[in-house]
């Protein structure tokens, strides 16, 4: 048999090569052939490359200040809190003080001092290690430690309003679930002498209907009612929880949105107000939370409220 | 910017890496610890208090 023929190769096609419009010279780095074969890198490439670069960077910046807002505050601001609270336990196991006076009308003033915390702090529904020392002063330095008590206004018991702003993100958040109180939870303050147990005041929708709320008759919820049912038309915006602009100061007047305030001091209810931002990241609102004292105690060595361990 | 500091660290490859991760660490250390702190009262993000 004669040899088959071989099948005749075609000739071998010439493509030219591909000139690609990528400069990504730093893929390449390692690789200088493949840099060489480039074309050099030209002023437009250069902008080009330089504007993407720094549109990368500021999002990294970005996402960093993230980080920083949400995590890294909270450990500097921790530190800060530490240094409070030990600083409030020497003093107040340091100085020896008469018990309170009996009448519960006539209790001695606190000495505030701007930066310094007076009182501690608890919400149990948040947990027993829900607990913070209150600073004087709401300047971002004083938040910064904690939460802080707006100057001027009423002391922890007294006659008024006792309002305290708080971080909601970033710096120990101690506000963070601020929305989540509920109508007669209890949020306890504790100053040298005193214990005070003040409880989340019905919110608006629940207003109405309190005297049949079957809740209104819960042990927790003794002593809270809508104000406006128990003080009088004065009292009437005054309820558990509402959202405002930060413009609206009159929510820590003496008597909630009544400024110019006509019922005197000595009829007044004694209440707490803690303010925070919202909603959360923003700084558009501002959460309010309005509560009223129900009980306090004397304290005593070894004594906790029994309020304390609700939640 | 990325591949210029690339270029002009000194040093062999795993000297250039170390380098480099210092750079960053440095940069973060200073944004963190810095530039945030100065920054973040002039945002509004976490303004709590009622005026």
């Amino acid at each position: 048999m004669p040899p088959r023929p071989r099948p005749v190769d075609p000739p071998t096609e010439v493509i030219p090569r591909v000139e690609d419009d990528y400069d990504d010279d730093e893929y390449y780095d390692d690789e200088p052939a493949a840099k060489d074969a480039l074309p050099p890198d030209s002023m437009a490439r250069k902008t080009v490359r330089g504007f993407g670069e720094a549109l990368i960077t500021m999002g990294l910046i970005v996402l960093l200040f993230v980080v920083y807002e949400v995590y890294v505050t909270d450990l500097l601001s921790a530190e800060k809190q530490q240094d409070a609270t030990a600083a409030l336990d020497s003093e107040w196991n340091s100085n020896v003080v008469t018990p309170p006076p009996a009448d519960p009308n006539r209790q001695s003033k606190l000495n505030l001092i701007e930066g310094k915390a007076f009182a501690k702090m608890y919400i149990p529904v948040f947990g027993n290690d829900w607990k913070f020392s209150v600073v004087e002063g709401t300047t971002d330095k004083h938040l910064e430690i904690g939460p802080g008590h707006y100057k001027d206004t009423a002391q922890p018991g007294e006659a008024g309003n006792f309002s305290i702003a708080g971080h909601r993100v970033g710096k120990g958040a101690p506000f963070n679930d601020l929305d989540l109180l509920e109508s007669c939870n209890a949020v306890v303050v504790q100053t040298q002498t005193q214990w005070f147990v003040y409880r989340v005041l019905p919110m608006s929708s629940e207003v109405g209907g309190w005297a049949t709320n079957p809740k209104a008759k819960e042990a927790a919820c003794t002593g809270v009612a809508p104000l406006s049912t128990t003080l009088g038309d004065a009292y009437s915006k005054t309820v558990g929880q509402e959202i405002v602009v930060p413009t609206q100061g009159e929510v820590i007047a003496p008597i909630p949105h009544q400024v110019g305030a006509a019922v005197p001091a000595d009829k007044q209810a004694r209440l707490l107000t803690l303010t925070t931002c919202h909603p959360r990241f923003s700084d558009k609102q501002r959460l309010i939370v309005h509560a009223i004292e129900t009980k306090s105690y004397p304290v005593a060595d070894g004594f906790v409220p029994p309020e304390m361990t609700e939640g | 910017m990325y591949g210029w500091i690339w270029r002009h660290l000194p040093g062999p490859l795993y000297l250039r890496v170390i380098e480099a991760v210092v750079l960053v660490v440095a940069i973060v250390g200073l944004l963190m610890f810095v530039v945030f702190p100065w920054a973040e009262p002039k945002l509004p993000f976490n303004n709590v208090t009622t005026q």
